[in-house]
């Protein structure tokens, strides 16, 4: 009877410790991060790029838990759309920007479901480079512009400023293919 | 605790046992993963009752200990034409909504907004509405199509600021009749929430601060009532009060600001962080820090590396 309780009782210590390390590890989940809703950065297909010659840039966009962004086609006219702006450059013509198509869910601000994107956001774009553009490294900048909202209240819009380096080689160097897995998620036409 | 059964129930009640009785290994596992269960639900039911109920019941006490800040003047114009001055509804009671077009949760209160003002105007209170969207345009097209009947302006960061800066859209204030305020809602709510606040704001006289008031809904993220300082605002390093640095001393911390990185994944220094994007809560507060600091050993008359 005594070891019966003794043990008993070494269950309920190892119940109490467990829940307390369980209060201890989700407490630090509860901690919310104000500061950044979009996390974002960007990456090329390949190493470096040929004169006269498509490459292809991704931007990996992390939306924070609990908040959305609206689809760059937003299902209202009056949302703002998520949009990546590349700067206009000497050596790089954007060719093509494709985006993610929104899953649908439904908010209690709004009567209809939304277009929208949360978790890993993935935006492709399709530049060119130019002609003559003799190698070298070259620094091409973008924004990953957006308007966060959680279930009751929306961010200002704002934007993620990226910058990507481009390194031009020569023809005759061949170029490796990197972050597949990345560009095999986005459909460039 | 489990409870014992008597032995004399037992139908082995009737053979002395020789020794402690045998542990059965599967009802022991059973009884952890059974105490495992029930921590997960306990942890997970402490954290929605701390979230819902817990909290904002404290923090609702907490805001009526009579610390009720002036409503910062402004003076703008709204978007019929008309002055809109907050001195003019002096000895009201004003709910000061900060909303956006853009914004869906926004857009729902409206309405509720609209019915309160028709309730409640004629005992003294009144709306007001402060857009933050870029341009008019949007704005006058919803409030013809909605039909609102209180004034409505188009404001800035800067007012925004004065009002300790807009965590999120929308962000409502209810200031007494004193001019000050007495509650700040970070979100969308029902209306219900807000007309407990106005009703009890609408008895009180103008000349009393009203030290019992009990803010009736629940607050969400940054309640506190913190508004901004002028030369804060219009500072060089926006955000951060400088009147109490010289010149060169202005200088020498712009330096130390540009040598840092803001850690909110801008990948700007300190300084230019605080330029491009003065709402950057960790960029104002690790400039702060900085200046403290700064100010710290200049008075202690330590020279700066």
């Amino acid at each position: 009877m005594q070891t019966a309780k003794k043990r008993d009782l070494r269950h309920l210590r190892m119940l109490l410790w467990g829940w307390v390390l369980a209060l201890m590890t989700t407490s630090l989940g509860w901690a919310q991060n104000n500061n950044s809703v979009v996390e974002a950065h960007a990456v090329m297909a390949t190493d470096a790029a040929h004169a006269n010659s498509p490459l292809k840039l991704a931007v990996l966009a992390q939306v924070a838990a609990g908040y959305h962004i609206n689809d760059h086609r937003p299902s209202l006219d009056y949302l703002i759309p998520t949009e990546l702006k590349v700067d206009p450059s000497d050596q790089f013509t954007v060719k093509d920007v494709v985006y993610p198509k929104g899953a649908l869910k439904r908010f209690a601000f709004s009567d209809v479901p939304l277009s929208v994107y949360e978790g890993t956001v993935v935006v492709g774009t399709l530049l060119q480079a130019g002609k003559a553009v003799p190698a070298g490294t070259y620094t091409l900048k973008a924004k990953f512009a957006y308007q966060a909202c959680n279930d009751h209240a929306c961010l200002p819009p704002t934007s993620v400023p990226l910058t990507v380096t481009i390194n031009v080689v020569p023809r005759n160097v061949p170029l490796k293919a990197v972050e597949s897995d990345v560009f095999q998620r986005i459909k460039f036409e | 605790m489990e409870e014992q059964t008597p032995i004399e129930n037992t139908p082995q009640a009737s053979k002395a046992p020789e020794g402690p009785p045998q542990e059965n290994p599967t009802a022991t596992k059973s009884k952890l993963l059974a105490g495992a269960l029930l921590a997960v639900v306990l942890v997970v039911g402490l954290y929605y009752l701390n979230r819902y109920w817990i909290a904002p019941a404290v923090r609702a006490q907490t805001k009526s200990d009579g610390n009720h800040p002036l409503a910062p003047a402004f003076s703008l114009t709204d978007i019929t034409g008309k002055p809109l001055n907050l001195s003019d509804y002096q000895g009201k009671v004003v709910m000061l909504d900060f909303w956006a077009t853009w914004c869906g949760p926004c857009r729902i209160e409206i309405p509720g907004f609209i019915e309160l003002q028709k309730r409640y105007a004629a005992q003294g209170f009144t709306m007001i509405g402060i857009s933050m969207d870029d341009s008019p345009e949007p704005v006058v097209g919803f409030y013809k199509e909605l039909q609102m009947n209180y004034p409505v302006a188009i404001g800035n960061d800067r007012l925004g600021d004065l009002y300790g800066g807009m965590p999120g859209l929308p962000t409502t204030f209810l200031i007494g009749r004193d001019g000050r305020i007495y509650a700040k809602h970070v979100g969308a709510y029902d209306p219900s929430v807000f007309e407990t606040e106005i009703k009890e704001l609408l008895a009180v006289s103008p000349t009393d601060e009203d030290k019992g008031f009990h803010q009736a809904g629940q607050v969400f993220g940054d309640d506190k009532v913190e508004l901004g300082n002028r030369a804060a605002i219009e500072s060089e390093v926006p955000g951060i009060d400088l009147t109490k640095l010289t010149a060169d001393q202005k200088v020498a911390y712009k330096k130390i600001l540009e040598s840092q990185q803001c850690t909110c994944g801008c990948k700007f220094s300190l300084l230019k962080c605080r330029q491009v994007d003065y709402r950057c809560s960790l960029s104002r507060k690790l400039a702060q820090d900085q200046l403290d600091a700064f100010l710290k050993v200049k008075s202690s008359g330590v020279a700066t590396k």
